[in-house]
């Protein structure tokens, strides 16, 4: 299933980022490129750093060293928000549904280019807002079609069941039309179901949109089967990188994470 | 001693005088709290500091006509403008802070503003405040413009209508300020900008990983907050025909808070209910007569108004008009 990427342009390059908290050093000089269009597994023990190295690449932890490149562009230092408008896009490790809001608004707020979100513009422009509006309400309606969850449209997004927001959030990232999503243990707390729909979907966006992605996940099942690459952690730090078969075998891995070959 | 150990006197509620002080001031108090929704309600930071902006709302005014001898007119669109700069420049730095720390902040920031005009005499009056200004045989007043308008306008009314209140015009100005505040946010409230603000309510780390750039809708919340805390001190100071010091203390501010507790959050109509229920229950008890003495009274005015407050919190913790599931849901 995982496909020969190494020639492909890299999308995102991490070079020796550090990030302190206190006297701990959660990222310790890690560094690693995802090429465009794989899907990339990030995996480690706990407490390797690697929610803390998301956290960092989609600027919602400035990086204390090192440079963060997506696209050829640094963002290092760059706000969560700016990253995610040039395409890089997060999902958090505990789902993010905006409870008190319907599910479709959830969905129609991740989409860009709204003129409607500028004060200036709902006063001045309201049939560019009201255009918009009504396509973006569009493209939110299929892309929940596609994820099952059309019927739960105006449903508060707090009354989803954990995978169904896991599935919510996908879709909503999607919305913000993405180049390259990070998803944070994607299929924690879902059931085997879902979770397959979502991996066919990750699959698909990939093949289809030439998507790229990089996903933190402990069920190793998952990640041998489905990715590409495989970026290693242990304790901040960067121990391997490899396809799946070949970090499976590296004794550096076996020894910090994988335990006895199963 | 008393044969009658509890009256009550009815005839205040059919009194217009009463009702006439009573709406006035719960449409002030409406206005200002309109803000607080959209802050509190709307975008879930936790402003605390609204008698500042009223402070610095009626005191810029009444500096502009009196100091720098502009027209009224012109004053006061100045004024709100420099409290909306004022509110973003307190929101700069202290917007990036969590919740409760912002809270703070404002509620600092009010208590700093009230200090400064009791001890800036020579431009506030100090305790005296402001009202008219003395030269020779001229005499200035921050309202005259407004009496200018108001006043021939009350003629007029008398005219069929003889018992009309003196108030009556600024009742009007109030509640057709109330009406428009309402209408205009729920107007923006539907809109993709007062999505962005309730995804902000809701998690504001979700909001930034989707590309928003929440700390300049959170300035914009707290200048728009600012702007009716501004509106509302021009009123506070028109009713009062003075400024002063002692009326932008924080209990002001925890009014509104109970104004909006009353309404519900995430309603804006709730906001001008709860406001005319509390200040009728506030007002109201004015009138009870018990058998203790008028201080006990006037302290007891609170303990009721506590008491409804607890009521409401134990029976409908959503107030009137708030939403129950987005208030369990949010959590």
């Amino acid at each position: 299933m995982a496909a020969e990427e190494g020639n492909g342009r890299a999308l995102l390059a991490v070079e020796d980022v550090v990030k302190r908290y206190g006297g701990i050093r959660a990222v310790d000089g890690a560094g690693f490129s995802v090429a465009a269009g794989s899907v990339t597994a990030l995996i480690g023990p706990n407490g390797a750093g690697k929610t803390t190295l998301f956290n960092v690449v989609t600027g919602f932890a400035p990086a204390d060293g090192g440079s963060v490149r997506f696209d050829g562009e640094e963002v290092a230092r760059r706000p969560a928000y700016a990253i995610a408008r040039r395409g890089m896009v997060r999902t958090f490790q505990l789902t993010r549904a905006l409870a008190a809001m319907p599910v479709l608004d959830n969905m129609m707020l991740a989409a860009p280019e709204q003129p409607g979100e500028r004060l200036r513009n709902v006063l001045l422009r309201p049939g560019a807002v009201r255009a918009r509006e009504r396509e973006v309400r569009e493209g939110a309606l299929e892309l929940l079609e596609v994820f099952g969850l059309r019927e739960k449209a105006d449903d508060y997004a707090g009354t989803l069941s954990g995978g169904q927001r896991k599935l919510l959030e996908l879709a909503r990232a999607l919305m913000a039309r993405p180049r390259m999503l990070l998803l944070d243990e994607p299929m924690a707390g879902i059931n085997p179901t879902l979770g397959r729909r979502l991996l066919d979907h990750i699959q698909r966006l990939r093949r289809e949109e030439g998507m790229t992605f990089l996903f933190v996940e402990h069920d190793m099942e998952v990640v041998m089967n489905h990715s590409d690459r495989v970026i290693v952690m242990a304790e901040g730090r960067v121990i391997a990188v490899g396809e799946p078969h070949e970090v499976r075998s590296d004794q550096a891995v076996v020894d910090a994470y994988l335990g006895s070959p199963a | 001693m008393t044969e009658l150990p509890l009256a009550v006197s009815f005839e205040a509620f059919t009194d217009v005088g009463f009702w006439s002080g009573v709406l006035v001031t719960a449409g002030i108090y409406a206005v200002v709290t309109l803000g607080l929704q959209l802050n509190v309600g709307y975008t879930g930071i936790v402003n605390f500091g609204q008698a500042g902006f009223m402070a610095v709302g009626g005191y810029t005014m009444a500096i502009l006509v009196l100091e720098a001898g502009l027209s009224f007119w012109l004053a006061m669109p100045l004024a709100v403008l420099v409290t909306m700069a004022f509110g973003v420049l307190i929101g700069l730095p202290s917007l990036r802070l969590r919740a409760d720390y912002f809270a703070i902040v404002t509620l600092a920031m009010a208590e700093v503003v009230r200090l400064t005009a009791q001890n800036a005499q020579g431009l506030t009056g100090g305790n005296k405040g402001l009202y008219c200004n003395f030269e020779g045989v001229n005499q200035t007043c921050f309202d005259e413009a407004w009496k200018s308008v108001a006043d021939p306008f009350l003629d007029w009314v008398q005219g069929f209508w003889p018992d009309a209140d003196p108030l009556l015009p600024l009742l009007l100005v109030v509640w057709a300020t109330v009406a428009i505040g309402i209408v205009a946010l729920n107007y923006i409230q539907r809109t993709p900008w007062g999505r962005v603000l309730r995804a902000i309510r809701e998690d504001e780390d979700a909001a930034r990983a989707l590309g928003k750039n929440t700390l300049l809708y959170k300035l914009q919340s707290l200048a728009i907050s600012a702007l009716l805390g501004a509106l509302s001190g021009f009123f506070l100071a028109l009713f009062l025909t003075t400024i002063q010091p002692d009326d932008y203390e924080p209990i002001v501010t925890f009014y509104a808070f109970g104004v909006l507790v009353l309404g519900g959050l995430a309603s804006y109509g709730g906001v001008a209910v709860g406001a005319v229920i509390l200040w009728t229950l506030l007002e109201g008890m004015r009138f009870v007569e018990l058998p203790i003495t008028e201080e006990r009274t006037a302290a007891l005015r609170f303990a009721l108004v506590g008491l409804v407050l607890i009521l409401l919190m134990a029976f409908r913790p959503q107030g009137l008009f708030g939403k129950k599931e987005e208030m369990v849901l949010g959590r």
